[in-house]
């Protein structure tokens, strides 16, 4: 490559990083938001890092009572918020509206010292996973909808990578009459919204028990995904040598372990690129699930309506997304290595 | 009875089409190096994989040791196999590709791992066993494919254009290794090649295939000193025969073979054969290295060339010339201050010619 003079650096530097602030600033708003407390979230403009403690002033008040006093930043000083003698409601206070889980009679035993040394700030740390408990205590279902979700990806890849890659296999290696219309007709129903087709699948699934299940569901994002397999897997087989399966067979292997050994592993990125497809069909889907189930939700479609109904807050609806996007992160980054493994040399 | 057998052997790729391998027969003995030798498109490669189990044979039998093959897949005809793409697995390394082959066997792992080392040893890659085959060159990935073929003990050793991806030098080096190899394992080979210095170099017997058909089976000095048909005359030997149609006509001073470029007077034992051609046309080939541009004694005249140009070859030289229209190469070895436009005077050595028969292509004498 040719050298970039100071220019074409400097320009080029200033495009990928406005590039890099575009995509990122969302993102950390949005982790920032699933880390802060309700206090936080009230404060305009919102900071972009999420703080790691609580600070609040406490002045001691006749008949027992404390007042707590908070400062939002704003310049303004420390405003009253709440003026109180109960624990109880002191406790609820702090676990609310700043996300800390302290006992209130400890609470009032540490504001205590305040009635011998005068108004006090005191510190805390703040829980950092509070949202993230919250958002499986406010949303029951959310463990079992995470635990569905998986379910359904999974079968969506079973499926889809089964039928898909067989599918993909005849197309590359057979020659029929039909192969054409067949490989045309799958990219036309990759073109078909699976909303579209949820309705109908809804009245067929009923029909036959499946719905509500996560068969049925994966079964409705099985339509597009084997036919996305089938085009991806049949690219892949069309470029593996014939003679390499030709080896194998000459050499002691049936047809089954010619497959299992020989073309099955050097088809394997196509496989982890399609199956990542498959994935996240299931993984994002909200409605689609939203028409096909009714007790057995799926983690994106908890979070969605976390976000719809919620009236407590934002935030937890933000700490159900990172927990809904963690496995798919978990699963593309493990997926990645063999996409980008490449047979023939490069090894990214 | 021979070793292996083919017997009416016929394929068609579709139905009704034409036989690309039309009612071939042959046989092989044990430990023969043969060699299939055919342009492209004569069906030699088909013929092989028919005999390997990868093509689906459309008449006729192959019998290997009196038994007949035909029903068995790939895998139960205990064959091995070279390919001209190599075929070595691209996931597995070196050592997994030797081994593959014993694995499916079921054999225990400490002879695996001490007939892996031996077949390498053999084809000198011992010291490439952990790496993967993108890592190496073209020579070596077909020295896997080598040590791959002789780690099991087969009956017969299939070699599909095995060299013909290799750069020149190396090509010359791996067939005598191959050749060396094939003694060393008392192995029988079949060898397909459209290239006939390799075939000539390799070959016990070579099997000369044009259309479906064998032309001719013989030592590769029978196919080039007396070869059967006009198709194999011009096809082995570089430069190729030259051909002339000529008429056999008989006068008072003898026989002779005529056009209107050549006169060239015919010996006196070839004249039995060529009685019934008297008055007709045949082809005359003549081998460039018997064509000779100055006389001696025992050679007779026949023409006059022009040379259009010297192909300077080291050891020897090729002479371009024209007789007319047509252009005549001959080969020389010494007299190389030949200029191009110069005049010839041809004469051929007497005992070097051949007729061949214009409808059948076959050789008369």
């Amino acid at each position: 490559m040719n050298k970039l003079s100071i220019l074409e650096k400097t320009m080029i530097s200033l495009i990928l990083s406005t590039i890099i602030l575009v995509v990122l600033i969302p993102l950390l708003f949005f982790l920032s938001t699933a880390f802060s407390n309700a206090t936080e979230m009230t404060v305009f403009p919102k900071s972009l890092f999420a703080k790691r403690n609580v600070t609040v002033k406490v002045v001691p008040q006749d008949d027992g009572k404390y007042e707590i006093l908070y400062d939002y930043g704003k310049g303004e000083g420390y405003t009253s918020i709440i003026t109180t003698s109960s624990g109880e409601k002191l406790e609820k206070h702090f676990q609310r509206q700043y996300g800390l889980m302290i006992n209130g009679d400890k609470l009032l035993s540490i504001f205590s010292i305040t009635r011998d040394e005068g108004p006090k700030e005191f510190t805390f740390k703040k829980d950092l996973f509070y949202n993230f408990k919250e958002f499986f205590k406010v949303v029951p279902n959310a463990k079992s909808a995470l635990k569905n979700s998986i379910i359904v990806a999974a079968l969506t890849i079973l499926i889809s990578l089964t039928l898909g890659s067989m599918a993909g296999y005849a197309i590359a290696r057979y020659r029929f009459t039909g192969r054409k219309g067949i490989n045309i007709t799958l990219l036309i129903v990759r073109m078909f919204p699976t909303v579209g087709l949820s309705v109908p699948m809804a009245v067929i699934l009923i029909k036959m028990g499946l719905f509500d299940t996560m068969i049925g569901l994966a079964l409705l994002y099985s339509i597009p995904n084997i036919a996305l397999t089938s085009w991806i897997t049949s690219s892949i087989f069309v470029g593996i040598n014939k003679n390499l399966e030709e080896a194998s067979l000459i050499f002691g292997a049936n047809r089954l372990q010619t497959f299992w050994h020989i073309t099955l592993p050097l088809a394997f990125p196509a496989m982890a690129a399609s199956s990542m497809y498959s994935f996240l069909t299931a993984w994002n889907d909200t409605i689609s699930a939203l028409i096909l189930t009714n007790k057995n939700q799926t983690l994106s479609l908890v979070v969605y309506k976390a976000i719809g109904s919620s009236s407590s807050g934002i935030q937890y609806a933000a700490a159900g997304s990172i927990v809904l996007i963690i496995p798919a992160l978990v699963f593309t980054m493990i997926i990645r290595k063999y996409i980008g493994q490449m047979w023939g040399g490069v090894k990214l | 009875m021979s070793y292996f057998e083919i017997k009416d052997l016929q394929k068609r790729y579709t139905k009704g089409g034409p036989l690309v391998v039309d009612h071939m027969d042959m046989s092989i003995d044990k430990g023969e190096f043969i060699v299939f030798l055919g342009p492209s498109g004569c069906g030699k490669t088909t013929t092989l994989r028919m005999i390997a189990g990868l093509e689906e044979v459309s008449g006729g039998d192959i019998l290997v040791d009196g038994h007949s093959v035909l029903a068995l897949s790939p895998r139960e005809r205990e064959v091995s196999m070279i390919f001209q793409s190599y075929a070595v697995w691209p996931h597995m390394t070196v050592y997994q590709n030797i081994a593959y082959p014993l694995k499916l066997q079921k054999i225990h792992k400490n002879e695996i791992d001490s007939r892996v080392k031996e077949a390498a040893e053999i084809t000198q890659i011992s010291g490439l066993l952990d790496r993967y085959p993108s890592q190496l060159s073209g020579g070596q990935r077909q020295r896997i494919a080598v040590s791959r073929a002789i780690v099991i003990n087969p009956k017969l050793f299939l070699m599909d254009e095995p060299l013909s991806n290799l750069d020149a030098k190396l090509r010359v080096s791996m067939r005598t290794d191959l050749r060396e190899i094939h003694n060393k394992m008392g192995a029988t080979s079949i060898f397909v090649t459209h290239d006939q210095s390799e075939a000539m170099s390799l070959a016990d017997r070579i099997f000369i295939m044009n259309r479906g058909k064998i032309e001719q089976v013989g030592t590769p000095m029978e196919v080039y000193q007396q070869s059967a048909t006009k198709f194999v005359a011009g096809f082995i030997g570089t430069p190729p025969t030259n051909f002339f149609q000529v008429t056999i006509t008989r006068t008072q001073d003898g026989w002779y073979a005529m056009n209107q470029d050549v006169h060239l007077r015919i010996p006196e034992r070839y004249q039995q054969a060529l009685l019934p051609y008297e008055e007709k046309i045949v082809d005359l080939g003549l081998r460039p290295e018997f064509i000779n541009p100055y006389s001696g004694t025992s050679e007779i005249p026949f023409s006059k060339a022009k040379v259009n140009f010297v192909e300077q070859q080291g050891s020897h030289a090729i002479l371009i010339t024209t007789i007319e229209k047509s252009i005549v190469k001959i080969e020389i070895n010494d007299f190389f201050n030949v200029k191009p436009g110069a005049i010839l005077s041809l004469t051929v050595k007497k005992d070097m010619m051949g007729f061949f028969d214009q409808t059948t292509g076959k050789r008369i004498i």
